[in-house]
């Protein structure tokens, strides 16, 4: 059995490093950057033309949010070559997978993060906002420099969650082709005939990668409450 | 800086109705008045973090006309000469005592961060914290908080200093740490204007008195005829003995 273990971890790991993570964390960083982005646009008050807007982004949140992941996978990688639009997109649009499962992922973590970060704005005090303009701060520099260290510490472990959810989501993407972890060890159990044992391992090596995870969360914590009341 | 002709509606209440009034530079003027009378939307309509539907706004040779739309360059140049001092302080939880003081500097003003820093350690010195510098804002007590908030306020070298009810949060023993502060800075002829309830307090450093009811000026000079026991004036009369417990 140790032999069989010895073969088939690094072959695990391997596919761990070059997709599992490297999904993970770009499609969490895109993710983030369109949850902000949607969370700012729903909380303006700017009415008129803007409503427009505000309406697609929240049209987005719902579409995400009420479809399941697996799904929205298969009509990106399968569904979208179908798309088709003459004079635009006369062929349909054909992504590579790793470029669908990215495109993907990040939509699906910005629509849940967009509410992190939405809740975490608004739970900042409206004072700290005043005390921003008053000296002369524009909005996105208040936004900036005061508002958003302090929806960090409130959103920091709702995201985390996200964060962790979406390191195991990614083994959605085997449906898809994508040769990550979870994709390898199916491979193995087919070729070794040992189900229970390569599902069991590669079910320790994503709990092995979240738990990593839990501890950058807890050093996070530790840092942004230095400057709470201790409880 | 002068205020002509302000109104300001939230809802279907007028807070403010036709307010004209003169802040004279170098001078402590007090807004005193009973609760939600406007007082505090009047000083926030100085910082322009309340926008009036209508009337004119001098500060220096800036004239606004509220009438018409204040562009955002506006807002920001006459919020860094009027430095704000909030009831609940609004120290900035993420950052030190130090950090609060020279971040409206550094960020605003672009000044060069150790001549910030320095700036603020003289600060510091001046609101007695010098050794508070690295402290964080929910480690000071509620005096020391908002004694850092008057340093923020000064370190952006403003032409006058709104404080909103500046003690009303504090017990008395903190409030006095404070009000001495603001008595320093009264002598040194730093302009001010404070939101009060503290009529003690009010009749020592006060320049000139504004006497604000329903959103209307009841009372705008000097202090002596103010307090005056024989003010002509029976609701002032009645406003003052209440403030200061003397019908009990």
């Amino acid at each position: 059995m140790w032999k069989i273990i010895e073969s088939s971890v690094p072959q695990m790991l391997a596919a761990g490093f070059k997709y599992t993570i490297p999904l993970a964390i770009i499609s969490f960083f895109f993710g983030l950057i369109l949850a902000l982005i949607t969370a700012l646009v729903r909380l303006t008050r700017k009415k008129g033309p803007f409503r427009i807007i505000k309406w697609i982004f929240s049209f987005y949140v719902w579409l995400f949010r009420s479809t399941p992941l697996l799904v929205q996978l298969f009509i990106v990688f399968f569904g979208l070559p179908y798309f088709k639009i003459k004079g635009i997109f006369p062929n349909g649009i054909k992504l590579e997978p790793f470029t669908a499962g990215i495109i993907t992922f990040s939509l699906n973590t910005g629509a849940y993060a967009s509410e992190t970060i939405r809740a975490a704005i608004s739970s900042v005090p409206k004072g700290q906002w005043d005390a921003g303009f008053a000296m002369g701060m524009s909005k996105l520099k208040t936004l900036w420099r005061i508002i958003l260290p302090q929806a960090f510490r409130v959103a920091l472990p709702p995201l985390s969650n996200s964060f962790i959810s979406l390191v195991k989501d990614t083994s959605l993407a085997a449906s898809i082709t994508i040769m990550e972890m979870f994709a390898v060890s199916q491979q193995l159990a087919a070729e070794n005939y040992q189900p229970l044992l390569m599902y069991s391992l590669v079910a320790l090596i994503y709990a092995a990668f979240t738990t990593v995870l839990t501890f950058l969360q807890k050093y996070l914590e530790h840092i942004t409450d230095r400057y709470v009341k201790a409880n | 800086m002068k205020l002509t002709n302000i109104n300001k509606t939230f809802g279907n209440k007028k807070v403010l109705k036709n307010i004209n009034l003169d802040f004279p530079t170098g001078k402590t003027t007090v807004l005193v008045g009973p609760s939600g009378s406007g007082k505090s939307t009047l000083l926030r309509t100085l910082n322009l973090l309340v926008t009036p539907e209508c009337g004119q706004y001098e500060f220096e040779k800036q004239k606004l006309d509220f009438a018409k739309k204040i562009s955002n360059k506006e807002k920001i140049f006459l919020r860094q000469k009027t430095g704000m001092v909030f009831q609940d302080y609004n120290l900035f939880p993420t950052k030190t005592v130090l950090g609060n003081i020279i971040e409206g500097p550094t960020q605003v003003l672009k000044e060069d961060k150790t001549h910030a820093i320095t700036t603020a350690q003289q600060l510091l010195q001046k609101v007695g914290l010098a050794d508070y510098a690295t402290a964080y804002p929910h480690e000071l007590s509620g005096g020391q908080a908002q004694r850092v908030a008057i340093a923020r306020a000064l370190a952006m070298k403003p032409k006058y200093i709104l404080l909103d009810e500046p003690t009303s949060a504090l017990d008395p023993e903190l409030e006095l740490s404070v009000l001495k502060v603001l008595l320093q800075l009264a002598r040194e002829k730093q302009s001010m204007a404070i939101v009060t309830h503290n009529m003690v307090f009010a009749k020592k450093i006060a320049d000139k008195i504004i006497f604000v009811e329903n959103g209307e000026i009841l009372y705008d000079g000097s202090p002596t005829e103010f307090f005056d026991p024989n003010n002509p004036n029976q609701r002032i009369r009645n406003f003052i003995s209440s403030m200061t417990l003397e019908d009990l």
